[in-house]
């Protein structure tokens, strides 16, 4: 669905991602792996379009995409769950929602969507009204969820969706991924939490300070002694 | 006449020209909360604005002179489009430091300035209200109409705006976008167009101030340069970067400035009214309304 080929992204000078390659496949859950600036988020921005590779190339269905700018790469069907939540603060939840569906037009279906959203995550439905910036830090992750799923993506872009939340909260955020996947949605998933999201997945990527270090099924993965040391806390 | 009445009477004279500056600091705010842009050319696009509805009134063009409220139609959407191209102009300066804001915007007043000069003369002019000049008598307390016509249009202008920011889908969007550049491109939200709509807004407020104000004010080049440093002194008063605080800023910029110069002293009016805002920025740096500032993003 995806396949990236040699991308190199830079901030100024800095050189954050330096010429990585991987595939996204249809149906499947793929997990970027690394520890604090490793590049994950630079990766998925690249592919929302918010930040544009200095070389290398992004297919989505064949087609490249590097060069479009971010709201014309979600209107192809790429939702982006930001890394921090990043709701619209001062909009009411419902609005956050009404703006992950912007570029849609059928008011019906957005509505029939939004009341979806609601009963996936009943919290939201209870706070509709109030300022997003008002809602705890579970709250908001399930809204940044809610909002890119509004757009009607056929690919989610995750980052560190588990960040700075309470251990319940996160088991409930792994299994509304699961939840999504298994109703066919592709994902890719960036995360520090090692263990649980190759739990989920069926294929990872771990990255080391811009570079690909190990890429293979999730399974593999989590047999691999170096990474259970590494990532997993074992040994 | 006795002092309440001669009080009240000052109080609506204040609330007028208050209005005036609101609309101008509401320009400033918007552009500055969806920009992060300060557009010192402001002043300038208030000018010009006033000249290109004014125009259509007066005769200026062709010998035309269509009726008050269409000029007042004509001068704010040309005004509009204007802010549309100075989108353009704006948007490698926004991602500049402040200097080079500073430096391209006030330039950019300049060449508007001179080509007002260039095009219409120094000289300015008398503008005819389409209201009777004499003024109105309400319970003993006089009013010229016009200033009537500007405090209410204004008004209506301002509650539209918001109604227009709060309910519809753009407004939201607009707002979004002001919040947060990035997300909200990548909500699908086209942050550029987002921006001229905002300078549009801005720009088409400030030509129906100028519009409203032409009877009352003088028309000329010049004009925007005073108009311009209170609307944005109206602006930091009320927390630059608020709607509701360019308005709250430009009517206590206005009432403060009539009073001064009613009851005080009329050749020190400039400089209380800005001494009042020194206060109040000492006393809550976040301005009146002082809302949260969102960071650049
Ligand atoms: N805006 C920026 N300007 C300059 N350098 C940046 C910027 N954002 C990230 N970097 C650098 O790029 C590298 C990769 O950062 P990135 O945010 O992609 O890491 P990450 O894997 O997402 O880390 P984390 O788990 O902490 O979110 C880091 O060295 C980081 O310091
Ligand atoms: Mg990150």
């Amino acid at each position: 669905m995806i396949t990236v080929e040699n991308l190199h992204t830079y901030y100024g000078n800095i050189h954050a991602v330096k010429g990585i390659s991987f595939e996204v496949r249809k149906g499947e859950i793929t997990t970027l792996i690394g520890a604090n600036g490793a590049g994950k988020s630079t990766i998925i921005k690249t592919i929302a379009g918010l930040l544009h590779p200095k070389v290398g190339t992004i297919l989505y269905d064949g087609a490249p995409i590097q060069k479009l700018a971010a709201d014309q790469i979600v209107r192809l069907g790429i939702g982006y769950v930001p890394e921090g939540r990043r709701v619209f603060p001062v909009l009411t939840v419902d609005e956050n929602l009404e703006m992950g569906a912007y570029h849609r037009s059928d008011k019906s279906g957005i509505i029939e969507d939004r009341d979806r959203m609601y009963e996936i995550f009943p919290r939201l439905k209870e706070r509709s009204k109030q300022l997003a910036g008002s809602l705890s830090g579970g709250e908001q992750q399930m809204l940044a969820i809610a909002r890119a799923l509004m757009s009607k993506p056929q690919l989610l872009l995750m980052d560190e969706p588990s960040l700075g939340l309470a251990p319940i909260l996160v088991k409930q955020v792994f299994e509304i991924i699961t939840e999504l996947n298994k109703n066919g949605m592709t994902i890719l998933l960036s995360e520090q939490n090692a263990r649980s999201s190759l739990k989920i997945a069926q294929h990872g990527i771990v990255m080391e300070t811009g570079k690909i270090r190990f890429a293979d099924t999730a399974k593999a993965l989590q047999e691999n002694s170096i990474i259970q040391q590494a990532y997993l806390g074992v040994g | 006449m006795n002092t309440t009445s001669i009080f009240i009477q000052t109080l609506i004279g204040g609330i007028g020209i208050g209005s005036l500056y609101a609309l101008i600091a509401l320009g400033y705010s918007m552009v500055y909360r969806s920009m992060g842009l300060v557009n010192f050319a402001h002043g300038s696009i208030y000018m010009v604005g006033t000249y290109l509805g004014i125009i259509w009134y007066t005769g200026l063009v062709l010998g035309l002179h269509v009726s008050y409220p269409v000029a007042f139609i004509i001068g704010v959407l040309l005004n509009g489009l204007l802010g549309v191209l100075l989108e353009r102009i704006f948007r490698p300066l926004a991602k500049l430091d402040l200097m080079f804001m500073l430096l391209g915007t006030i330039g950019l007043g300049f060449v508007l300035d001179n080509l007002a000069v260039i095009i219409f003369g120094a000289e300015g002019f008398a503008v005819r209200s389409p209201l009777p000049n004499a003024p109105i008598n309400i319970a003993g307390i006089l009013v010229l109409p016009q200033m009537l016509l500007l405090i209410c249009v204004s008004a209506l202008l301002m509650v539209g705006l918001q109604v227009f920011l709060s309910t519809t889908k753009t407004g939201k969007a607009m707002r979004a976008s002001a919040m947060d550049h990035d997300i909200a491109s990548a909500m699908g939200i086209p942050v550029n167009r987002m921006n001229a709509l905002t300078l549009a807004i801005g720009s088409g407020l400030a030509a129906a101030a100028g519009i409203l104000a032409a009877p009352i004010v003088y028309v000329n080049p010049a004009m925007g340069a005073a108009v311009g440093l209170k609307g944005f002194a109206a602006a930091i008063l009320g927390g630059l970067g608020s709607i509701p605080g360019a308005i709250a800023g430009g009517l206590v910029f206005g009432v403060v400035e009539a009073i001064s110069a009613g009851f005080i002293s009329s050749s020190y009016t400039k400089g209380i009214a800005f001494f009042v805002v020194v206060i109040v920025l000492m006393l809550k740096p976040s301005g009146i309304v002082g809302e949260t500032v969102i960071e650049k993003v």
